[in-house]
């Protein structure tokens, strides 16, 4: 059951037919874990507080710098040198005080990260880093949990979803197998803020669907967004049977 | 033949792969993916796939910025 604060505050919900009170209840339940609290957790973070999902951890062990707030809109300039989840768990129980936030203020190795997992429905990779993406698509083959992937740079994104409830799910290193690549990062390259908040806000809207039951059409595709001409492209991704992470040798 | 790649036309010898074109092209292996007509082809057949006149040959690289 739904309280009557409950009920009006996710009023704009209920009337979808999509979502309703059953929906409600689903994100009320809905436990996700958050890595990375810049450009791409920012937004995700905030919409997922906003939209009534029940249990929040979020993970990263960056303070906040003055060049992080030309994109990262879930902080503010008073709270430069804080430490990101700290400020970010305050944020999200301002937004919302009737879910429950967690804060894990340190990069996790993999034995903490597979214990996390064991308590979640749900991972947005929202990181900065080819080896955090290779580690996380890794523990949550392993652990089976589903994984939605963002990232940007310049005026590109890139969006995943990799169901690995399901067997057949191709995952992250199918598509980039390999992990030492000196991947393009927004402090080597640069980034618009819309750009990184698009994305962020496209895996918070994934997120939600997934929780409520909504069918996905990104699950084991790859979708690119460009910027300049705001168009998406949209790639399939098959498991890769020689996969040394998800494949039949691993 | 004819192929497109990233939407521009470019001619190549037929039984050309995947690894060839990159190779042809000077693209590095390492972090670059490719898709053929939409979809992702796994590094592990690259060298397997021969291109088919008129494909069209996506590369992109990983991008990991957050």
């Amino acid at each position: 059951m739904l309280t009557d604060s409950e009920m009006l505050r996710y009023s704009r919900h209920l009337l979808l037919e999509d979502v309703g009170e059953l929906g409600q209840k689903d994100l009320k339940n809905g436990k996700v874990l958050i890595i990375g609290m810049g450009g791409l957790g920012s937004p995700a973070a905030m919409y997922l507080a906003a939209a009534g999902v029940g249990s929040l951890v979020l993970c990263d062990f960056d303070c906040l710098e003055v060049s992080n707030l030309q994109r990262q809109i879930g902080y503010q300039t008073g709270d430069i040198g804080g430490d990101k989840v700290e400020l970010m768990k305050h944020r999200l129980e301002m937004i919302n005080p009737e879910i429950r936030v967690r804060s894990i203020n340190k990069e996790m190795a993999e034995e903490q990260l597979l214990m996390e997992l064991m308590m979640v429905n749900l991972v947005l990779d929202c990181t900065d880093n080819m080896a955090s993406r290779q580690m996380i698509n890794a523990a949550c083959v392993k652990a089976k949990v589903p994984l939605i992937v963002g990232a940007a740079i310049r005026l590109e994104g890139q969006l995943m979803f990799f169901d690995h409830s399901q067997a057949d799910s191709a995952c992250y290193h199918c598509l980039f197998p390999n992990s030492d690549e000196q991947a393009l990062n927004c402090s080597n390259s640069g980034v618009l803020g819309p750009v990184v908040g698009t994305i962020g806000t496209m895996q918070a809207l994934e997120a939600i669907k997934h929780l409520v039951g909504l069918p996905s059409g990104i699950k084991n595709k790859l979708k690119l967004f460009d910027g300049k001409t705001l168009d998406w492209q949209t790639f399939a991704v098959k498991k890769d049977p020689e996969c040394s992470v998800c494949g039949k040798n691993r | 033949m004819n192929v497109f790649v990233n939407e521009q036309t470019l001619e190549i010898a037929p039984d050309c792969n995947i690894e060839e074109l990159l190779e042809a092209l000077d693209k590095p292996l390492q972090g670059t993916a490719v898709a053929v007509n939409q979809n992702i082809l796994s590094r592990s057949l690259w060298s397997d796939y021969s291109l088919q006149e008129g494909d069209h040959i996506s590369l992109f690289q990983a991008i990991a910025g957050g």
